[in-house]
């Protein structure tokens, strides 16, 4: 097992922010976590870190006991922090360097990991820019070489792509599921549903910092009554024949607003052609039809009752 | 390791522009300005002589005795008086236009007239009376006595012989302006701690990203911040060299003749200067803004008190609140400067070297008790 948390409480006065967390992470993951603003992601990595103290449980790393001094278990963990956390009077090569320098004292072993993990963000151009001279995207991009450049075992990025634009966040997307590939272990917190669902391969779901669910997308998804939701545009539909399709054979709900017609249905098949029977025996006209399968906002939507952004 | 972390840290501070206008370039303009401001203070303290007249009559031709001695007292390097020689319309004139400070007229009795009252009309008034006196003396002694001529009146009289001895504790010259001066060092010592702000700010994880980056690496954070202020004492010391440098061989400023000292006292000032930002940066638990006005606070109310700003404070201070003079890092090596400048025994200077040293140990100390820490109770 890389990460084993028993039992995680950490109490800031009256406010619970982890409460009685448990959660394990299996090597070769790619580990999300995933909730809203609040929900105490970023609370149970500063804890996995030993940053911050908590009022109860146990969590190892590697099957040790995780401590500040614990040298060797940090010394295969790579960090990246929220914000980025790198030094603005250094160039990128020296940023890379000073905190790779941290875990390979080997200046030459050291310069190779450096060139490596330059490569590997895409930042040759850019080695002797300061930070407060690159973009965003690529500042974040810095902020992951700096993370990864002593090859980590395991990874701990803390919702990287915040306020980066699509194609960096693609970027990095694309990066981390390499950096899986190449052995490491991922544990992935983000607020971005789209995200955890593209590259994580078990999620666990925080909200208050309790968890609510935990596995793949897939089974996520199977916890949920919702089977699919099929939007309809339509022109004139009434109010009694609203609720006549409410009626209908596994339909959960039904909203009729701005011309389009909203349902919901239960698991089970051939939903979407008991909706347009329907229309067509009520000489209902339509026209653009779409059909989605249920997200992670939905999964989170029916266990809590609020969207995943509220 | 160290080295590793060392040149990098050094390259992290010198290249910090905003730090290095504080610490560096700040104290050597503030030199530049005292020098044009306190350059004349010492000639305008000095003894000048005083520019009178007196009445060419036939009175003061014929008074030999007041003649001589007023012809004496203004010739040479160390006279009392110019003297001009005029007649009374021409002396008035030139009192009214301010070239003369009183004019002397020998009439039954010797006069003076002024336009005003000061230090140099007092000077000359001393002087005629001081002559009236004794040549009064001399005409009665000879009266009751005329033999005493003969047995050396005049002489015993004109002897102003010293009955006290002056003990100077240096052989160097008091100079109130290199109050100033070193005020302004031990001001720019304390200028050290806007390094120690931000060496605590970059290893407190509570504090920064980047600290907290730095604290989940496999190294003890002590470690990495012992490496760091290493760096930062480094670079402040070279900056008070450079300082030093530019107050003695640029604008001439007297350290006295015991230069290792001097350096020995900046080198202290630096780690004083360094551990008191850290100090201040792990005691107060507010954003950077407020640790800086904290530190400024403390090092300009200390430059103040140690006379920085008027040399006569440092005196108003020792006099009433003597305890404030020893609390004061900026007093403290202000005085041990000065001490190594004028007083030949080193009584003085071992005290505030130990009060400084004493003081660098208290801020280390306490920084390392408060920042010993390794877990957060939040960040």
């Amino acid at each position: 097992m890389i990460i084993r948390v028993n039992n995680l409480v950490k109490r800031y006065g009256d406010l619970v922010a982890l409460d009685h967390l448990s959660l394990e992470v299996k090597e070769g993951e790619i580990f999300g976590l995933l909730g809203p603003n609040g929900s105490g992601k970023t609370t149970v990595i500063n804890c996995i870190l030993s940053l911050l103290k908590y009022d109860k449980g146990e969590i190892e790393i590697f099957d040790q006991p995780m401590a500040p001094d614990a040298y060797d278990i940090k010394r295969d963990i790579g960090i990246i922090m929220q914000n980025v956390a790198v030094f603005e009077e250094l160039t990128v090569y020296e940023n890379i360097d000073y905190f790779c320098g941290l875990y390979v004292p080997d200046k030459a072993k050291r310069k190779k990991l450096v060139e490596d993990a330059i490569d590997f963000v895409g930042l040759n151009d850019f080695r002797k820019f300061y930070p407060k001279k690159l973009s965003g995207g690529l500042l974040r991009r810095l902020n992951i070489a700096c993370g990864i450049a002593h090859r980590p075992k395991l990874i701990i990025l803390d919702e990287p792509t915040v306020a980066v634009d699509p194609q960096s966040r693609n970027n990095i997307l694309e990066g981390i599921v390499r950096l899986n590939r190449e052995g490491a272990t991922i544990v992935y917190t983000s607020h971005y549903m789209e995200e955890v669902e593209q590259i994580c391969t078990r999620i666990m779901i925080l909200d208050k910092g309790r968890m609510i669910a935990d596995g793949s997308k897939e089974e996520l998804k199977a916890m949920i009554t919702l089977g699919e939701k099929i939007t309809v545009e339509t022109f004139s539909l009434r109010e009694e024949q609203l609720s006549a399709l409410k009626k209908l054979p596994n339909i959960v709900s039904a909203e009729y607003r701005d011309h389009l017609l909203v349902v919901k249905s239960g698991k089970g098949q051939n939903n979407l052609e008991a909706i347009l029977d329907f229309l067509k025996r009520n000489q209902i006209t339509f026209g653009k039809i779409y059909s989605e399968l249920p997200t992670l906002n939905d999964v989170f939507l029916e266990i809590t009752g609020k969207q995943l952004r509220d | 390791m160290f080295q590793h972390l060392f040149t990098a840290r050094l390259k992290c501070l010198t290249r910090d522009r905003q730090m290095m206008f504080w610490t560096l370039l700040f104290p050597l303009l503030l030199a530049t300005f005292f020098n044009m401001a306190f350059s004349n203070l010492n000639n305008t303290e000095a003894f000048h002589p005083i520019d009178i007249a007196v009445v060419d009559n036939d009175r003061y031709r014929q008074n030999k005795d007041f003649h001589s001695v007023l012809e004496e007292v203004s010739q040479g390097e160390d006279r009392i008086f110019n003297l001009t020689k005029t007649d009374g319309e021409k002396a008035e004139k030139l009192l009214d236009d301010g070239k003369i400070k009183a004019y002397v007229t020998v009439g039954t009795e010797i006069g003076m007239t002024v336009r005003e009252s000061g230090l140099s009309q007092n000077i000359v008034r001393a002087f005629l009376n001081s002559y009236s006196q004794t040549s009064s003396a001399v005409a009665s002694i000879v009266r009751e006595n005329p033999a005493s001529v003969r047995n050396g009146l005049i002489e015993a009289v004109s002897d102003r012989g010293e009955y006290t001895r002056e003990v100077s504790g240096s052989s160097a010259e008091p100079n109130n302006v290199l109050n100033y001066f070193y005020s302004l060092i031990a001001m720019s010592c304390l200028y050290g701690g806007f390094w120690g702000l931000k060496e605590v700010t970059d290893i407190q994880a509570d504090l920064s990203q980047r600290a907290a980056r730095v604290n989940v690496a496999p190294v003890h954070k002590l470690k990495i911040f012992l490496y760091n202020m290493c760096a930062a004492i480094l670079l402040h010391f070279s900056e008070m060299l450079v300082l030093l440098a530019y107050l003695y061989f640029g604008l001439k400023i007297d350290f006295g003749s015991k230069t290792l000292f001097v350096l020995l006292t900046t080198f202290a000032g630096s780690v004083l200067g360094v551990s008191f930002g850290a100090f201040v940066s792990a005691l107060v638990k507010k954003g950077e803004g407020v640790k800086v006005a904290v530190l400024l606070a403390v090092s300009m109310a200390g430059s103040f008190l140690a006379g920085m700003m008027s040399e006569e404070m440092k005196y108003i201070v020792a006099q009433n609140v003597p305890v404030l003079s020893y609390l004061n890092p900026v007093n403290l090596l202000t005085d041990a400067l000065y001490s190594l400048y004028y007083y030949d025994i080193m009584t003085r200077y071992g005290w505030n070297m130990a009060a400084v040293c004493a003081f660098a140990l208290l801020f280390c100390l306490g920084s390392y008790f408060m920042i010993r820490r390794q877990k957060y109770a939040s960040l």
